[in-house]
């Protein structure tokens, strides 16, 4: 084998170009020329001299450019949901799932796997599965359109679980997974019930009521909407509902929970004889005083039945004993029972030992350096 | 106005001599000794060469390679600069003395340097491999890897894929044992051949390509046909290719 040199191609002048640029003799630094106080010599020279791409061409942020891919390879390979044995992905989109559990109450979006075991949403960032369902559970399935609040429709899927559950998934492909989803399960030898159409549904409970919420009231009321930017203070028609866990009301305009107090940052509520608008004289309001950040404040709702509001109401501020807390409670998503929200989230559960997969992800180096 | 030298090496020589407009830009290239070494040198204003366009600055590079080959086959050695090495003088204008003033500082170390290099040239010498084509040599030859893939081909889809990342984690284990065994072979087998060696950084190369190895050696041009036969040898090996070029002025060994 013999060298080469043919520094006229470009060959072997790559070799050159090594060489001049970060090698040969080196002069006393205080001798030599230098552009804005650096010294010419080696990687500042080269970068005076040649533009990004022929660094790299040369190989010179090679060490840099080596982490960038091993980063991007390791995130990569978060991305692959956790299959199990024997398991196949049939259909691999993006879609969220409306997440009520707890402290969350949130469209939570990820890539939503059919597989020919289950339907699962998984979160690739925090290696988190959001939602999922085996598919012997899914006794139904159903679309519809729906106005969100970015101001277009959406398709939004219903999917009818065992035990009277309702799932709510937003999905990329939705006829997509109608079809193979009915496909699957019809292969298993069950049909989905298509007649159990939305409509069915109670349209504004099932959209906001949580796992294990209960209604205990609900009604119409008008509720006088805080001014917010160049909205004055208006009233509003909408439903009151007070559920076991909090007091919320939803806007009939917005299609939308546009407050919500915890039950027990509820302190009392009055009832007075107010003039609401000039057409509206004399109506029935309800004041309810709840706390909020350890101040109180006053929300007004009006309607025909604020007296029965306020029997409620008071009722439940007796029930629930000495004044409650002026802290922030939350509901643990596993076991349900409340604590700080600081605590839930910073700490886990206390009573079942749930601990959020955010903080889990956070926790798993710690761990494993033990 | 205050003066440069470009200086392109250093050589052992007494005389003023001037080479003519060889020089970067054509410019006339002269020599600046001190006692019996020399500084080629061309004069120029105290600011570095710089450009966006990289043919410009091949050109250059060429030219200060030239001038530097030039002074090699003429004087036997040379310790070659970098490029853009830009001495500067002050406002009196004595910046020819700064040159004289540099050589006699580092006298010693220069002429034993020059003394050491003396006759002999540097070589590059790349070796790279195939990861796919020693990958698959490997699962054919390793036990281990062996059963592995064996294993592969019975399983229901799902543990398949379990099955192949694992056999794809050991295999990058042991693609990385591989390239340290290699690694230290050829460093032997090559080390044998050359005065002096060294490791340079390794360069990206285009997948499933990937360097083992990247050294500069010195050796006597003359002397050289045993790397030459070396080399021969690795390459011929299935997955290896090796890159061999020289003779260049000993910059890795000043």
């Amino acid at each position: 084998m013999e060298p080469v040199r043919d520094w006229k191609g470009r060959a072997t002048l790559v070799d050159l170009l090594d060489r001049v640029f970060d090698k040969g003799v080196v002069i006393h630094l205080d001798l030599i020329i230098s552009v804005a106080g650096i010294p010419l010599l080696g990687v500042n020279l080269r970068a005076a001299l040649a533009g990004m791409e022929t660094m790299l061409e040369y190989g010179m942020m090679q060490d840099m450019d080596m982490k960038t891919r091993m980063w991007e390879a390791e995130h990569r390979r978060k991305k692959e949901a956790p299959l199990l044995e024997g398991e196949e992905v049939i259909l691999n989109t993006f879609g969220s799932y409306y997440y009520m559990k707890g402290i969350y109450n949130a469209w939570k979006s990820g890539r939503l796997y059919l597989t020919n075991l289950r339907l699962m949403l998984y979160q690739q960032d925090i290696a988190e599965i959001v939602f999922e369902a085996p598919l012997t559970n899914i006794t139904g399935i159903a679309v519809r359109k729906e106005s969100s609040f970015t101001g277009k429709d959406k398709d939004i899927v219903y999917l009818y679980l065992e035990g009277k559950k309702i799932a709510r998934l937003n999905v990329l492909e939705t006829e997509e997974l109608r079809r193979n989803l009915e496909r699957l399960v019809e292969e298993a030898g069950v049909t989905l019930d298509r007649a159990l159409s939305a409509e069915g549904l109670d349209e504004t409970t099932s959209s906001f009521l949580m796992e294990g919420e209960q209604v205990s009231c609900q009604g119409k009321m008008w509720y006088l909407m805080p001014k917010s930017g160049i909205m004055v203070e208006t009233w509003r028609p909408g439903r009151l509902y007070l559920t076991n866990t909090r007091l919320c009301w939803w806007n009939d305009f917005d299609k939308r929970i546009v407050f919500q107090v915890p039950v027990d940052k509820i302190s009392g509520s009055t009832v007075e004889i107010k003039n609401i608008s000039p057409v509206l004289r004399g109506q029935e309001v309800l004041d309810l005083i709840y706390g909020c950040n350890g101040s109180k404040m006053i929300a007004s709702f009006s309607g025909k039945s604020a007296e029965d509001w306020k029997k409620a109401l008071n009722e439940l501020v007796a029930s629930q004993g000495q004044a409650p807390e002026d802290r922030e409670k939350e509901t643990c998503p596993q076991c349900g029972s409340r604590a700080l929200a600081k605590e839930l989230l910073q700490k886990g559960c206390a009573k079942c030992g749930w601990v959020s997969p955010r903080l889990q992800k956070r926790m798993a180096p710690v761990l494993k350096a033990r | 106005m205050a003066e440069g030298r470009y200086v392109y090496c250093v050589a052992a020589d007494s005389k003023a001599a001037r080479l003519g407009n060889i020089g970067i830009e054509d410019n006339q290239v002269y020599a600046i000794p001190y006692q019996d070494i020399t500084a080629v040198v061309h004069a120029c204003a105290p600011t570095p060469y710089e450009s966006q366009d990289k043919e410009v600055v091949d050109k250059w590079v060429v030219a200060h390679e030239r001038v530097i080959e030039t002074v090699q086959e003429e004087l036997g050695a040379v310790l070659p600069l970098g490029f853009d090495t830009i001495i500067q003088g002050n406002d009196q204008g004595n910046v020819e003395q700064k040159v004289r003033d540099w050589l006699k500082e580092h006298y010693e170390k220069l002429k034993d340097t020059l003394d050491r290099v003396k006759g002999k040239r540097e070589y590059v010498v790349q070796v790279s491999w195939d990861t796919k084509t020693i990958a698959k040599e490997l699962i054919g030859s390793d036990q281990e890897l062996k059963d592995l893939h064996q294993q592969i081909k019975a399983k229901s889809k799902g543990a398949a894929y379990m099955y192949r990342q694992t056999l794809e984690k050991l295999l990058g284990a042991k693609l990385e044992q591989e390239a340290n065994r290699r690694f230290h072979d050829f460093y032997d087998k090559i080390g044998s051949c050359v005065d002096e060696m060294k490791v340079e950084k390794l360069k990206k190369e285009e997948q499933p390509r990937q360097m083992l190895m990247n050294l500069s050696c010195l050796g006597d041009p003359k002397e050289i046909h045993t790397l030459g036969g070396e080399l021969e040898r690795i390459s011929n090996m299935t997955g290896f290719f090796v890159r061999f070029t020289g003779p260049w002025p000993p910059y890795s060994f000043v």
